[in-house]
């Protein structure tokens, strides 16, 4: 799961290259002049049209979010038409989580997972992803935050006891310390692994490989030599292969929580 | 397979950074001369409603390339003449009744282009029914899958299924394959008739071989009469095809484009030193495709550049040898052979000369002078002569091409000397083709009658008319000093004749007076990648000074001219040869070191308008052989003198240390002290005999070099078009 | 001396992740050693690994010294941290015979370092 929010991410930045090209408020403004009566609207949409109410009703809740946790919350955005993501600092992990979980207006009281995303290009290199459920109000909502190597994020174990796995995949796959974990160990990489593989700067194929020694009689771990040179696919044509998604649901919207964000 | 968009090109994001393409918004297609004198006004025109200012008689496919959006197309190219015969570019234009193929109309101020309304999808997936309708599927077993324009386009914009259901009996058309040549394969029945093929020979390769035959269904592209498709540039109708009916023969069913690792390089089997693309797999070479350079290049290659990368494989020298008493190399280790080579450099006491070929890089050059320095040799030479004195090789204007490749573009009035471009150079031949259709240039050669393909002047082969045209005494000189921007090309064999001295002050001090502001006209055309980066590195031109010194150690660095043998050298002399194939050099040598080819390692070349580029390591070198530069360098160590550096780029210092425009790639510096030549000249007297070429004809293109020597692909087109030859040879008797 | 005060703030500012300052860090790295040591004895007997007791402290203390020159207190501790887990994964026999011998990189050549050795075996 955390290898497809890394995905996610990447196609973030290449929606965002293309729509500087198309510039969407243009095409808005030069509609209303033409004389041509605007398009009916189509009966077989390619991509997912959000639903108007829902999205007002999550920016509203967005909003009501940022209003009781002014000093956790940086921004709340709406992603991909009707996500609702609250991105909070670092050291309101725990308090944002409770409250969302305890709080009757929105009862969060499921972690449907915890996932990681690294960037390195930036200051805070990873991004950790919780992504919760709410069943009594039929509704999910993303929390972001963001840490580097060194710094320690707090445990949620506290609030859902369904972070101990995940955090502890984190730990794994991205080495981002959780403080307070009560059994902080590896959990999908064998004992003896160096490094942590979904970072980006980890190759694909990885550092080292093992093999069965006959004369040892014990499995040994050597150097990685590929016998097999690593296959890379280009498959880039330079036609544009989904034209109607040009204009498909933007990534991300910051809904305005008329608040100044606290500066850093 | 150069498959750029468009767009692309004109934002400027690809290609060359330093040349204006941005600037010019719109590259000048050949129906399209030069920009005008004063910008006229843009216009505006919209772009699925998004406003998008042009120069008027911009196309509305390159309008549409401007605001980003790609239109679909296959007989369209931008540096061929429009022919519009394709129609997949159909768009609609408001207020138009019917759609408009965009790669042929000119744009009118406050067209609203729609490029993805349902009249313009339904017209692109009306076009891709009736291509698919005849064009048989056979992907499977298609050379061109997965980079094939029609696959590509008829998965984005073609219609997810065909109305032709009722062809069982009819079946789809079947055209008869044709031979065209030992490089390109046709398979007409999957020709869609774009005749980008056809317009590429007949505007850019300057011979009308191809053309096409019958109308309508029974339409086919071929040769008219069974011949072979005689060019050195036949090799990018491959490319140019958008589909898989030309391809490459010597690369059938070898790869499949997205197994391959593709590494941007530099080609150096001519001196012009063309960008390309070397598709890799496991290790080998498989092929060599162009990559774009408009200063250089645009996006063509010579044949030999492009099919000769075969000669990688066959003939190398994989292991260190030495020669035993008996007289045969024998394989031995690298520890052996360093070690014998060193104690024959030591013995000889600073008796050591120097000889580099023509594919020697900058890197194991400096090397090279650095570890003869340093054991007491001074005698380092190149293989081709260039037999100036005075100047000479000292100032570097006197042996690039001033006029730089891409302004030789704009010459409209040029003389070669003593060369034949369209072999030597075939990418400056373009250039020059251009300028002949473009700029109606007068041209006028000195030497030996030979086909330019293009129409010039042949002046005679007598040297002496090299004094009366700079006299001003001849009807050319006319041309020459009326014209705007002349040029004179002076072929590198001109200048291996021993009154190459003359020839050369001659020409330069007329080109002085020929010069004009910003424009020089001065050019050598170099024949081989490595000179101009030896000369730069202070290497002299010509064997005669190390085959003089009487030398007790010889290294032949690369080599393989058969310029140097034995009967010239004193007896007890050492020849140590390192370098990449068993060639001329490696069969007199009494050690021979393998290096690296030119695919195999990062290296600077600097091409003959004194452009350093760097081709990158594509694969490993095979068996033992390793990059030149080491193999010098570990030798300096067992000499007890290593050289300063052990990784590239501390090489890469001591290179700009020495020349530090050979470290900025791409980038061309020009040529200062152009003006002392004459001063520093000693002799101007041309002796009276016949100038000649050595590649007059196409055979002769084909084996130049130690690489394309060992090709069997080049083998092959030698066979072949000697026959072909030979044939139209006896036709033209039986005529006559 | 302002330069080193802004890092001092600097400093001071990035949350811990368990030590304060230096010398907190280095009883860390030297509790974990210590630690280490203390079971070295137990390893080798568990593992019944061809390795004595002597061969695996100056193993340990080779694996200590590779990271003798970190000197920011937060990496001090994530490598401690690291160190933690692997000594408990190790005590608690998760890992196995291979896991432990992994440290002598028994089937592993050297690599040359100066550049005619390397020239000599083609690597580089």
């Amino acid at each position: 799961m955390a290898a497809i929010i890394r995905r996610i991410g990447c196609r973030a930045i290449s929606n965002f290259a293309a729509k500087n090209v198309v510039a969407p408020k243009a095409v808005g403004a030069i509609r209303l002049s033409s004389t041509t009566p605007a398009p009916p609207a189509e009966d077989k949409p390619t991509f997912r049209k959000p639903n108007e109410a829902a999205r007002l009703n999550l920016s509203n809740f967005g909003r009501y979010v940022a209003e009781c946790l002014p000093k956790y919350v940086q921004k709340v955005q709406l992603t991909a038409g009707d996500e609702l993501e609250v991105l909070i600092a670092p050291e309101g992990v725990v308090p944002v989580l409770q409250f969302l979980k305890d709080n009757h207006l929105a009862q969060f009281s499921n972690l449907v997972d915890i996932a990681g995303m690294d960037v390195p290009s930036r200051q805070y290199r990873f991004e950790v992803i919780y992504n919760l459920l709410s069943l009594r109000f039929n509704s999910r909502i993303r929390v972001k935050t963001y840490t580097d190597e060194l710094t320690p994020l707090d445990s949620c174990n506290e609030v859902f006891k369904a972070a101990n796995w995940y955090e502890r995949e984190i730990w794994d796959m991205y080495g981002v310390f959780f403080a307070n974990h009560p059994d902080l160990r590896r959990i999908l990489t064998d004992y003896g692994f160096e490094g942590h593989p979904q970072r980006r700067d980890f190759p694909l194929s990885g550092y080292v490989e093992l093999r069965y020694d006959d004369e040892k009689k014990r499995v040994v771990c050597e150097p990685l030599e590929l016998a097999q040179e690593f296959r890379k696919f280009d498959l880039s044509a330079p036609w544009e292969q989904f034209p109607n998604f040009r204009n498909a649901n933007p990534p991300a919207e910051t809904v305005e929580t008329k608040q100044e964000t606290p500066k850093k | 397979m150069f498959r750029a968009p468009l767009t692309k090109v004109i934002q400027g994001r690809f290609g060359s950074p330093t040349h204006g393409i941005t600037s010019k918004a719109i590259r000048s297609s050949a129906a399209l001369s030069q920009t005008p004198a004063k910008a006229p006004e843009k216009i505006e025109v919209f772009v699925d409603d998004v406003s998008v200012k042009v120069l008027p008689g911009t196309t509305v496919l390159q309008a549409c390339a401007v605001a980003g959006v790609e239109i679909p197309r296959f007989c369209y190219h931008e540096r061929l003449s429009v022919a519009g015969n394709c129609r997949m570019c159909l768009v609609e234009v408001e207020k138009s009744p019917k759609p408009v193929a965009a790669c042929a109309m000119p744009v009118m101020k406050g067209w609203r282009i729609k490029t993805n309304s349902e009249m313009t999808r339904k017209a692109r997936e009306g076009v891709m029914e009736f291509l698919l309708m005849n064009h048989p599927l056979d992907c499977p077993i298609c050379d061109q899958g997965g980079e094939c324009d029609l696959q590509d386009q008829a998965m984005a914009f073609g219609s997810d299924r065909s109305r032709f259901t009722d062809i069982n009996h009819t079946g789809k058309r079947a055209v008869e394959d044709k031979n065209f040549g030992p490089l390109v394969k046709g398979i007409m029945t999957r020709c869609i008739h774009c005749t980008r093929c056809v317009r590429f020979a007949c505007e850019v390769a300057g011979v009308e071989d191809l053309g096409t035959t019958g109308r309508g269904n029974d339409m086919q592209i071929g040769t008219y009469v069974e011949k072979l498709f005689l060019s050195e540039l036949s090799g990018n109708v491959i490319d140019l095809c958008p589909v898989g009916a030309l391809t490459s023969k010597p690369y059938s069913f070898v790869a499949r484009p997205w197994e391959i690792r593709k590494v941007s390089s530099i080609d150096v089997l001519d001196a012009v030193g063309s960008n390309i693309v070397v598709s890799t797999r496991t290790n080998e070479v498989l092929r060599i495709v162009p990559r774009e350079n408009e200063d250089i290049n645009e996006e063509w290659l010579a044949d030999k550049s492009r099919f000769a990368c075969d000669g990688l494989k066959r003939q190398r020298l994989v292991a260190p040898m030495v020669r035993m008493p008996n007289g045969e190399l024998q394989a031995v280790e690298w520890e052996g052979a360093l070690i014998s080579v060193a104690k024959a450099i030591k013995d000889a006491k600073g008796a050591v000369a120097a000889i580099a070929g023509q594919l020697v890089d900058v890197e194991s050059l400096v090397a090279l002078k650095d570890l003869l320095n340093r054991n007491g040799g001074e005698t380092l030479c190149t293989e081709q002569n260039f037999n100036v004195k005075g100047s000479g090789s000292d100032l570097r204007s006197n042996y690039v091409c001033n006029t730089t490749i891409a302004d030789l573009e704009q010459a409209d009035a040029v003389l070669l000397i003593g060369t034949n471009p369209r072999y030597e150079a075939p990418l400056i031949n373009t250039r020059l083709r251009k300028s002949y259709i473009n700029n109606e240039m007068d041209i006028a050669s000195i030497g030996p009658k030979i086909d330019l393909s293009y129409n010039h002047q042949n002046l005679g082969e007598d040297a002496g008319l090299i004094s009366q045209v700079c006299n001003g005494g001849h009807p050319f000189s006319k041309v020459l000093e009326n014209a705007k921007k002349p040029a004179i090309v002076l072929g590198a064999n001109v200048l291996e004749r021993p009154d190459a001295a003359g020839i050369h002050t001659t020409v330069a001090s007329y080109c002085k007076k020929l010069n004009k502001q910003g424009w020089n006209a001065f050019n050598v055309l170099q024949n081989n990648a490595g000179q101009t980066g030896a000369l730069d590195v202070g290497y002299q031109p010509g064997t005669q000074a190390a085959l003089k010194a009487q030398p007790k150690v010889l290294i032949l660095l690369g080599a393989d001219g058969g310029k140097v043998d034995r009967e010239k050298l004193p007896k007890d002399c050492y020849v140590i040869y390192i370098g990449h194939h068993g060639d001329n050099g490696a069969s007199i040598a009494d050690a021979v070191l393998p290096g690296a080819a030119y695919t195999e390692k990062q290296a600077i070349y600097v091409n003959t308008e004194g452009r350093a580029q760097q081709t990158l390591a594509a694969v490993s070198p095979p068996g033992m052989a390793r990059e030149d530069w080491k193999i010098l360098r570990a030798l300096s160590e067992i000499l007890g003198t290593p050289l300063p550096y052990d990784n590239l780029d501390d090489l890469r210092n001591r290179i700009e240390d020495i020349a530090p425009h050979l470290v900025r790639f791409g980038k061309l510096e020009s040529s200062t002290f152009g003006n002392l030549t004459e001063q520093l000249a000693t002799s101007k007297s041309i002796e009276n005999t016949k100038i000649d070429v050595k590649q007059k004809k196409l055979r002769e293109y084909f084996m130049t070099d130690p690489i394309s020597r060992a090709s069997p692909t080049m083998a092959r087109c030698v066979r072949e078009v000697s026959g072909e030859e030979a044939k139209e040879e006896s036709q033209r008797q039986a005529a006559c | 001396m302002a330069g080193r005060e802004a890092v001092r703030k600097a400093v001071q500012q990035v949350r811990p992740i368990l030590s304060v300052d230096r010398e907190e860090a280095r009883k860390r790295a030297l509790n974990l050693y210590k630690a280490w040591y203390r079971q070295i004895p137990y390893i080798v007997m568990d593992y019944d690994i061809p390795k004595s007791v002597e061969e695996c402290r100056a193993k340990l203390r080779e694996e200590f010294e590779r990271h003798r020159n970190v000197t920011d207190v937060r990496v001090v501790d994530m490598l401690v941290i690291k160190g933690q887990m692997e000594l408990k994964e190790t005590v608690e026999i998760w890992k196995q015979k291979g896991h432990i011998m992994r440290y002598w990189k028994e089937s592993q050549d050297p690599k040359p370092t100066d550049f005619l050795s390397k020239f000599l075996q083609g690597v580089n």
